[in-house]
Formats: C-alpha cells, sequence, structure tokens
C-alpha cells in the first residue's frame, strides 16, 4: 500500500513540475526565438543591402544560413512568393503568423513587428530599406528586452509553482 | 517556331497581377501571337498594341475597339504588377528603374512611368507609377538572311552600316540578326564568322538577364549591357578586340564621338537610327554630318507597308543609289 501511494505522490509532484516547467521555458523559448529572429533579419538586410539579391532569393538565403529553428518561415514565405506570383508580399508574410505563434512561442506583438516588414521590404530602393530595416531591429531590440524582463520575473517562478503545488496536493491528500 | 510565340505570351502573364492575367489569357491564341505591347495605365481602360493597332481588352478576353464592358486597371492592379515585374525587389533593380526600364527573363521589357524623384546623381527613383508598358520581344531568327549579301564587301568584309527606321518597324530585330549572321558565320556565301561586340545600351539587343543572353546574338558576340554608347564602344575596342561593334539609336553627340573613335581603330560599325528616310536623318545634327561624310557605306531603310519590318530600300552611302538588284 504503502509503496502504492509513494508511486502516487511522485507521480502528482513530477507531472505538476512538469507543467510548471513548460510554463517556464515558453518564456526561455520566445527570448531565444527572437534573438535568432534578430540574427535572421540581420542576414535579410545583407543580403538586401549588398547582395542585392531579389526577395524570394534572399529569403532562401536566409534560411540557409540562419537557425533552422527560426529560419524555416523566411523559406516558407520564399516559397509563397514564388507559388503564388499574386504581388502581395504582406499576404505571404501573414501567412507564417499562426506557426509563430503556436510553434515558436512568439506574442502576438512579436509577430506583428515581423509582418509589418512584410508591408515595407522590397517596395522601395536601398536606403529606404535600410531605414525599416533600422526601424524593425530597434523594434526586436525591444522586444527581446521586455522578453528578458519577463523570463527572468516568471520562468522560475512557474518551475517553483509547479514543484510546490504539486507538493501541496500530495500534502493535501495524505 | 509559330506556336511558341503563343506560348512565349502566356510566359508574360506571369509577371501580371492575376485579375489581368486571368483575362488576358483568355485572348485568343491568334491575336496573342501578334501581341507587341501591353499597356497598363492607372484608371484606364487595359489595352494591348497588335498588328498596328490598338484594342481595348473585354472582360472575357476580347480584343475590341468599342468601349463596352472593357477592363478598367487601377492603382493596386499596377502596383501589384510593379511588384511581380521587379520580383518583389525594386532594391534590386534600382539602376534599371532609374533608366525607366526593367528588362525580363525573355528579353522582355517592361517600361516604367510614373513621379520621377530627383536625387543628388539625378533621377532617383520613379513612385506613383502610373503606366506600365510590357513589350513582348520577339525574335525573328533570320530576318537578315537575304540581305546580308548586300553588306558583304568581296573581301571577306563587312559594309559600315546605318538601319533608319520608324518606332516599331523592327530595326532592333534586324540588328540583332544582322549580328548574329555575321557572328556566326554564313557558310552558304563563304563568309567566315566575325567577333562582334554589342554595346547594349538598353538591354535591347542581346537582352541579358542575370548575365546570359536571352536572345539568339551569334557565338562570337560579346556583350556590354547597360554602357553607354559613348563608354561601351571604347571600352570594347579596347578590351575585346571586336571585328564589328553592333550599337541601337545613335544620337547623342558623344556617340559620334565614339564612332570616329572606332573609326580609328579599324571598327566595323553597325548601328540604327530612328527616321523616316535619308532626308529625315540629314537633319539632324550630328547625325547628319555622320551620312556627309559617308561614314556608313550602306543605309538600309525600314517602314511597315508591308507588315513590320519591311526592308523598303538599301542604299550605298557613297551615291545614296539604291544597290538593290
Amino acid at each position: 500500500m504503502i509503496i502504492l501511494k509513494i508511486i502516487g505522490c511522485t507521480l502528482i509532484v513530477l507531472s505538476s513540475s512538469l507543467i510548471g516547467y513548460i510554463y517556464g521555458k515558453s518564456y526561455k523559448e520566445r527570448l531565444e526565438n527572437l534573438i535568432y529572429l534578430e540574427n535572421c533579419i540581420k542576414i535579410l538586410e545583407t543580403e538586401i543591402m549588398y547582395g542585392a539579391n531579389p526577395l524570394p532569393e534572399a529569403l532562401e538565403n536566409v534560411y540557409k544560413k540562419g537557425n533552422k529553428k527560426v529560419s524555416f518561415i523566411f523559406n516558407r514565405i520564399s516559397q509563397a512568393l514564388k507559388e503564388h506570383k499574386s504581388g502581395e508580399v504582406l499576404e505571404c508574410f501573414l501567412m507564417v503568423s499562426d506557426t509563430m505563434k503556436k510553434n515558436l512561442n512568439f506574442k502576438k506583438e512579436d509577430v506583428e513587428v515581423f509582418t509589418n516588414l512584410g508591408r515595407t521590404i522590397g517596395s522601395s530602393n536601398r536606403k529606404d530599406q535600410e531605414k525599416s530595416f533600422k526601424l524593425i531591429l530597434a523594434q526586436i531590440k525591444a522586444l527581446q528586452k521586455e522578453a528578458r524582463l519577463e523570463k527572468e520575473k516568471n520562468e522560475k517562478m512557474f518551475k517553483n509553482l509547479g514543484f510546490l503545488s504539486g507538493l501541496a496536493i500530495v500534502i493535501i491528500l495524505l | 517556331m509559330k506556336k511558341d510565340e503563343a506560348l512565349i505570351f502566356d510566359y508574360l502573364l506571369q509577371y501580371i497581377a492575376p485579375e489581368i492575367s486571368n483575362i488576358l489569357f483568355k485572348v485568343s491564341k491568334e491575336k496573342k501571337r501578334n501581341i507587341e505591347e501591353i499597356r497598363l495605365r492607372n484608371s484606364f481602360p487595359l489595352m494591348v498594341y497588335c498588328e498596328g493597332g490598338d484594342y481595348y481588352v473585354s472582360k472575357n478576353g476580347e480584343l475590341t475597339q468599342n468601349e463596352k464592358d472593357i477592363f478598367i486597371v487601377n492603382k493596386k492592379l499596377l502596383f501589384k504588377t510593379f511588384q511581380l515585374v521587379s520580383n518583389y525587389s525594386v532594391y534590386a533593380f534600382e539602376e534599371e528603374i532609374r533608366s525607366g526600364f526593367i528588362t525580363l527573363k525573355g528579353g522582355h521589357r517592361v517600361g516604367i512611368a510614373g513621379k520621377t524623384i530627383y536625387g543628388s546623381n539625378g533621377v532617383e527613383t520613379i513612385k506613383d507609377i502610373s503606366s506600365l508598358n510590357i513589350r513582348v520581344a520577339r525574335e525573328k531568327i533570320g530576318v537578315s538572311d537575304k540581305i546580308m549579301k548586300y553588306l558583304i564587301k568581296e573581301s571577306d568584309s563587312i559594309y559600315h552600316t546605318l538601319i533608319v527606321s520608324p518606332p516599331q518597324c523592327g530595326k532592333t530585330t534586324l540588328l540583332r540578326d544582322i549580328a548574329r549572321n555575321i557572328s556566326d558565320g554564313m557558310p552558304n556565301m563563304n563568309f567566315k564568322g566575325k567577333k562582334v561586340g554589342i554595346v547594349d545600351e538598353r538591354s535591347e539587343i542581346a537582352g541579358v538577364y542575370s548575365g546570359i543572353p536571352q536572345k539568339t546574338i551569334g557565338k562570337r558576340t560579346d556583350i556590354l549591357d547597360g554602357c553607354l554608347k559613348k563608354d561601351g564602344i571604347i571600352m570594347l575596342i579596347r578590351a575585346m578586340s571586336p571585328e564589328i561593334i553592333v550599337t541601337d539609336e545613335l544620337g547623342g553627340e558623344e556617340d559620334i564621338k565614339a564612332i570616329y573613335e572606332a573609326l580609328k581603330a579599324g571598327v566595323i560599325l553597325i548601328s540604327t537610327v530612328h527616321g523616316k528616310d535619308l532626308k529625315d536623318i540629314m537633319t539632324k545634327n550630328n547625325l547628319g554630318e555622320l551620312i556627309e561624310r559617308k561614314v556608313f557605306e550602306r543605309i538600309i531603310i525600314l517602314d511597315n507597308s508591308k507588315g513590320v519590318g519591311t526592308i523598303r530600300d538599301i542604299l550605298d552611302g557613297h551615291t545614296f543609289t539604291s544597290v538593290i538588284y
């Protein structure tokens, strides 16, 4: 009987810790992905400013050079641009916004900043492109700062909360 | 050959906003073969230039001349088309946009009009695009075969040649084919291929797209793409040792200077000029002088009296009499 109880208690504590860990991890991931995203956008900037590669090709190169964990969205946009031939860049950017939210732990405002790039990218000369890159990189930096603060505040808290609430349940049950 | 021509048109449609290309796709095959220009103007009807006249396009893809039920282009569609033409990359085509047109794969050209913005180095960009003109590039291999015998000097050499023609009468097409014939050589006339240099200021002759000429211009041909004639002629002479230099649309004072430079180097020139006939070009400032000095030994005059690219006459540059026999 006691063995069963011990197993049950550990299961409860483990699972609630796991829930806490997962919650906490999403904050860590958001920050990581924001950093990867920033790198990808910097690569894109180089592709455009110095390589003067056409947008679909530039996006594909970002996919190849960047961290695959995030850069696959650039490949998707590139494929969409090549296949749809609709003349709408923004549309193709918006197509990945769901993936960004669900799979990459980005928040709504992160996604918005990124998809806003779709409004300006490619539609003007290099000088203007440089300005919009500067803007988006500054915005992402700000988001990173916010994400870091949130991570510091919440990651540990959720982890501890998970473990402790598991303990609490066990105590109540006992 | 004929079968391909309708396909060329269909190929071009991928560069046009889907709303418009769906309509143009419905145009009959017969017409597609002959369409030379597709014109998009902000809040005006979609038009095509075909067989020497222009037509509206109805919503069912018929070419018509009455203004009922026709398709009107709007700003959004123009912008979309511009995005497709520039491959969503205006920044990559800055130079081209500054000169007013973009060359597509296949050598087709898209002319752009809108509000020009001036910077410190002249025109910086064009914004608020108001018109796009998509010119279908048609390559007519063999148009010069018949006239080559008038251009070959007996001793394995070529005459300095000038092609005179009003716009859209096929002078660039003819020029390109002459270049091809000279470059590849003509075994049946016992003419061996020669080194040809093309200064392609407007990317029209060779239609170079990412480094590869899209037109058949011969295997002994070097191309300076997008280069001004005054620079290009001298650069070619210095670098590529051509025997023949081919350029389009002479006119400017500096072009003429470069031509004298080429003559000094013993290079043979083949060029074109806008004009109706000999009288017309004699009145032009710098060009008249070239003719009077009898620099050009053969003058080909084109018009479209019997369809595009009719060769009206070939004159001897010294006596100004016809050499056609």
